[in-house]
């Protein structure tokens, strides 16, 4: 069977709450997800590092991107890697108007339950890739 | 650069943001520490994978700012992305060169007392770098 991991790469964004949901949501995952799910880090890309964009190529990618630039996707596109699935975290925001995060630093209390319920989407989706791979 | 533009110019700082290592998080915290509060008036920054991603002038970056770089790592993604795609920075700062022991951090997401302190001493560092550089421009 394939034993591949699936790395899950979110765009960090640093000027905006919605780029901490990303990133606290790839976290998540790989805290409910810790034999399947890692992450490399997005500038290591971004520079060109052989590692990470060895890793990118060898592995399911997922990446989750903040805003309509989707630099998470089009880092992982760049070396010719397709993502299995990328998701525009302001969306799931948009969705969710009751789950608002706050602030860049601590997105609070609505932050951290945009956090788990995108969190929980992506995970069964990475159920998903997980069981095709074994057909 | 004109001269005019040059003094005006607020000072970037660009975080690597690292996702893989705790001293990423280490980073991105100490940079929005600097942006946020430390130096509001007086640094600007961008998302990096925008060097990617974005367009001619997000690229732009360290050709209309004086750059400093904050990386978790001896990699240094940061200062080498900056430097590839944008322009050469002024000063580069590496997170691993304020811990003590590998025990101050570790794991990602959270901050625990020593990553506190570490994210603190980085933020004092790239403050103090601000001001040098705002110095020299402003002569
Ligand atoms: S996708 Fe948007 S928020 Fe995320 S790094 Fe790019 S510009 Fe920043
Ligand atoms: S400098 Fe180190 S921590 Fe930062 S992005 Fe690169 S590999 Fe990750």
């Amino acid at each position: 069977m394939d034993n591949k991991k699936v790395i899950v790469i979110p765009c960090s964004g640093i000027g905006k709450p919605i780029g901490t949901v990303s990133r606290e949501v790839a976290y998540e995952i790989m805290r409910l997800k810790p034999d399947t799910a890692e992450t490399v880090c997005l500038a290591a890309l971004t520079s060109g590092d052989e590692e990470s964009i060895k890793k990118i190529k060898d592995n399911y990618v997922i990446t989750l991107d903040g805003c309509a630039k989707h630099c998470a996707q089009k880092n992982t596109q760049a070396y010719g890697k397709e993502p299995d699935k990328n998701y525009m975290i302001l969306k799931f925001a948009a969705q969710n108007p009751d789950k608002k995060p706050e602030g860049i630093i601590d997105i609070g209390k609505g932050g951290r339950e945009l956090v788990k319920t995108i969190s929980e989407k992506i995970v069964s989706d990475i159920d998903e890739i997980k069981q095709n791979e074994k057909k | 650069m004109e001269e005019n533009e040059k003094k005006l110019s607020k000072v970037g700082i660009v975080s690597c943001s690292g996702e893989d290592l705790p001293e990423g998080s280490i980073s991105r915290l100490a940079t929005l520490e600097v942006l946020h509060h430390k130096k509001l008036f007086d640094t600007t920054t961008i998302c990096l994978p925008l060097y990617i991603a974005g367009g001619e002038g997000d690229r732009m970056f360290a050709k209309n700012h004086p750059t400093i770089t904050v990386d978790g790592c001896e990699k240094l993604c940061a200062k080498k992305a900056t430097e590839k795609y944008s322009g050469k920075v002024a000063h580069s700062i590496n997170v691993r060169d304020f811990i003590k022991s590998p025990d101050d951090v570790k794991n990602k997401s959270n901050l625990n007392e020593d990553k506190k302190r570490i994210t603190s001493e980085v933020a004092d560092a790239i403050s103090i770098k601000v001001d040098e550089i705002l110095k020299e421009n402003n002569k």
